[in-house]
């Protein structure tokens, strides 16, 4: 273990060291939603070689709405997160979002990115407008299959990011469905998804985070937390696919 | 409960029905297609609780295909069944208007249940405090534009989730009135139908969605599993006495290919559920092609499905199996045979229990909404079949009500007669 952290520390990649991890999570998550399954060759090398860009696209929710300010929101927060862990890194994160974007239209915002400056690795958050709207799955699974295609032909790593759970979202969308469709589609390119649905619900089932459920005047303190945890999540999801990429296992949290 | 079964008593001119359980009416009603429909209607009810464990259990889980493929293919079935014997009794003209009837009913069903939806959303963003989602995610587009969102959801263009079996069914019921003489040349009637169902797929038409996209489920593709229904549940006269629905002969090799059909299904769902990273072993091609299969155009493997399901269940299952006559199995034909009500009322229980899982969805509550929500659907079966039984029990009169039974054949058309007249005039 010591050996391993030792290594990853030389490198100059280490995101977070697995022990130091563990303890400051400040949402317990199970094991299986922090792993990648997947490799992110394009973020390994790219941490490698000491510079790191980040294309972080979605709807609303990468912007932090209902947050104390935009340095709360969890692109953000990641970005500090791996700031902090990795000082030398020369990293760039660039977050797109609007709200009520279609996965179509952030499939767009990615091309147009992509086309410009190449990103290492593209978060795309997605999903959401489809379900809400109850828009045809097969339309989103299109753009889904055409914008993954065009960024891995490209040398870029992505990660998928699902909806957000909500038992009001449970109840009133179908919403599983189209968290299926979005799961099974990242499977058929390799690419990892932070299954944020599955990990808000595990928090707010073992009572560490329940946004539905905060108090008025909490309701700020909860979203914070929220997205440290999902930053946090997600950094842990990225520490597991670059390790996978070096043919290591990867340091469980 | 089992007096109030048809088919399971002998079935008198009058109309009464005679006390015992003597296998007399066995010859006429198809207790498996009550039975199978039955249990479709639950899994609807519970598919349609998201967040119940129950869930993990219904047909979705292991094979391509789920509830809504049954019950469509079973609707087909059932007005096959019916509105070919008014068609053959009454003729085109009173057969189309009586489906017209029922398509009024399920209509009026639908606004009512759109209410109820709407409704619950506005009880439930308050019981959460989810202004914020309504907002965020513009889940209210009923807040936002009511008289439109109203006309919207009169015309059918506004279909909030899980409000969109009933506007299929209606399309479908409405598709069945220009197509029921086809009804006599099935080859003819699934000709077309599949015809337009490959254009449909080819140029992907869909109804039109106000909130962006198609209807989730698309009735010009789905009218295939319907009038496959239709046709396998239509009995033509012969010589003036109505024979058997028609079925597709037992043959090892159609068995065998089923069984391969249902397996792959099988297996499919069952990587995309547990272990879907062995898809980027698959090649890419593949793959893809496995992502594709949607629901709302009705893929053909959901399709090919639903269809080595029914045949091999069809075989599998005697017409006189003696189960389908036992304690277990009579809430569920009891179910099928009253679809209409049932149906409606799984639509409403469902927002119940979404609002009691959303409440708290641990396993006292989950075994509570479970329990009280089969109860319910019995008993809603239960009365529906009651009012049925006691409407031609005491007042089989030409009037109102049921129209007059044929007087030609024997015992066993008269059963058919029986069951076959259309529904719509008392389990609305």
């Amino acid at each position: 273990m010591i050996v391993v952290r030792r290594i990853l520390l030389l490198l100059g990649v280490v995101l977070a060291p697995a022990a130091v991890l563990g303890a400051n999570l400040s949402c317990e998550s199970p094991p299986e939603l922090l792993q990648a399954s997947a490799a992110l060759p394009a973020t390994a090398k790219a941490a490698s070689a000491g510079r790191l860009r980040i294309l972080v696209v979605g709807g609303a929710s990468v912007l932090g709405p209902g947050t104390s300010g935009p340095a709360a929101a969890w692109p953000a927060r990641l970005e500090a997160l791996i700031r902090a862990r990795s000082p030398a890194l020369k990293l760039e994160v660039v977050t797109r979002g609007a709200r009520g974007l279609t996965t179509a239209e952030t499939g767009a915002i990615i091309a147009g990115e992509m086309a410009s400056n190449r990103p290492d690795l593209v978060l795309w958050q997605t999903g959401t407008v489809e379900a809400v709207r109850g828009l045809d799955v097969d339309e989103m699974v299109e753009a889904l299959n055409a914008g993954l295609g065009r960024i891995i032909t490209a040398g870029t790593d992505a990660v998928l990011i699902d909806h957000q759970f909500s038992r009001f979202l449970r109840a009133n969308a179908n919403v599983e469905t189209y968290l299926d469709a979005l799961r099974l589609v990242a499977a058929v390119h390799g690419v990892p998804v932070l299954r944020r649905w599955d990990l808000m619900r595990h928090w707010a089932d073992t009572d560490q985070l329940d946004m539905e459920r905060a108090e008025r005047n909490d309701r700020l303190t909860v979203t914070d937390r929220l997205n440290d945890c999902l930053a946090r999540a997600m950094q842990a999801l990225l520490r597991d696919g670059v390790a996978e990429a070096r043919g290591r296992p990867g340091p469980r949290p | 409960m089992r007096q109030l079964i048809r088919g399971l008593q002998p079935v008198g001119p009058g109309g009464t029905a005679g006390g015992g359980t003597t296998g007399g009416g066995a010859g006429g009603r198809d207790l498996r297609a009550d039975v199978f429909r039955g249990i479709a209607l639950w899994f609807i009810l519970i598919d349609h609780m998201p967040g119940n464990r129950l869930g993990g259990l219904t047909l979705r889980n292991i094979a391509l295909c789920d509830a809504t493929e049954g019950f469509v293919l079973l609707a087909g079935y059932a007005a096959g069944l019916a509105y070919g014997a008014t068609l053959d009794r009454r003729g085109w003209v009173f057969a189309a208007a009586a489906l017209l009837r029922r398509v009024g009913t399920l209509y009026v069903a639908h606004i009512f249940l759109f209410v109820v939806f709407t409704a619950q959303v506005g009880y439930s963003a308050a019981a959460l405090e989810s202004f914020a989602y309504l907002d965020e995610l513009h889940l209210d587009v009923f807040g936002e534009q009511p008289y439109l969102a109203l006309l919207q959801a009169l015309l059918l263009r506004f279909q909030p989730a899980f409000l969109d079996i009933l506007p299929l069914y209606i399309v479908l019921l409405l598709l069945l009135v220009p197509m029921l003489p086809l009804l006599r040349r099935p080859g003819l009637l699934i000709a077309a139908s599949g015809g337009a169902y490959v254009l449909v797929r080819l140029l992907g038409v869909n109804l039109p969605n106000w909130t962006g996209g198609g209807w989730f489920f698309n009735p010009l593709a789905w009218q295939l599993l319907f009038f496959t229904g239709a046709a396998l549940g239509y009995a033509p006269l012969r010589h003036g006495r109505r024979g058997p629905a028609p079925a597709v002969p037992f043959h090892p090799w159609l068995a065998v290919v089923a069984a391969l059909v249902l397996a792959i299904g099988c297996a499919i769902v069952l990587i995309g559920d547990y272990n879907e990273q062995w898809l980027a072993e698959l090649p890419s091609g593949l793959a893809e092609l496995l992502t594709g299969i949607d629901k709302t155009g009705l893929h053909p493997f959901r399709l090919i499905s639903i269809l080595a399901l029914a045949y091999l269940l069809g075989h599998a299952v005697p017409r006189g199996a003696h189960w389908l006559r036992g304690r277990l199995a009579a809430p569920f034909v009891l179910m099928g045979q009253q679809g209409l009500p049932v149906f409606c009322a799984g639509i409403f229980l469902a927002f119940l229990g979404r609002l009691a899982l959303e409440m708290d969805d641990r396993w006292p509550m989950q075994a509570v909404v479970n329990l009280a929500g089969l109860a319910a659907l019995v008993s809603i079966g239960l009365v529906a079949a009651w009012y049925r039984h006691r409407e031609r029990g005491e007042a089989p009169r030409p009037t109102h009500g049921p129209p007059p039974h044929a007087r030609a054949g024997g015992p066993a058309p008269q059963a058919i007669l029986q069951a076959a007249t259309p529904s719509s005039t008392t389990s609305s």
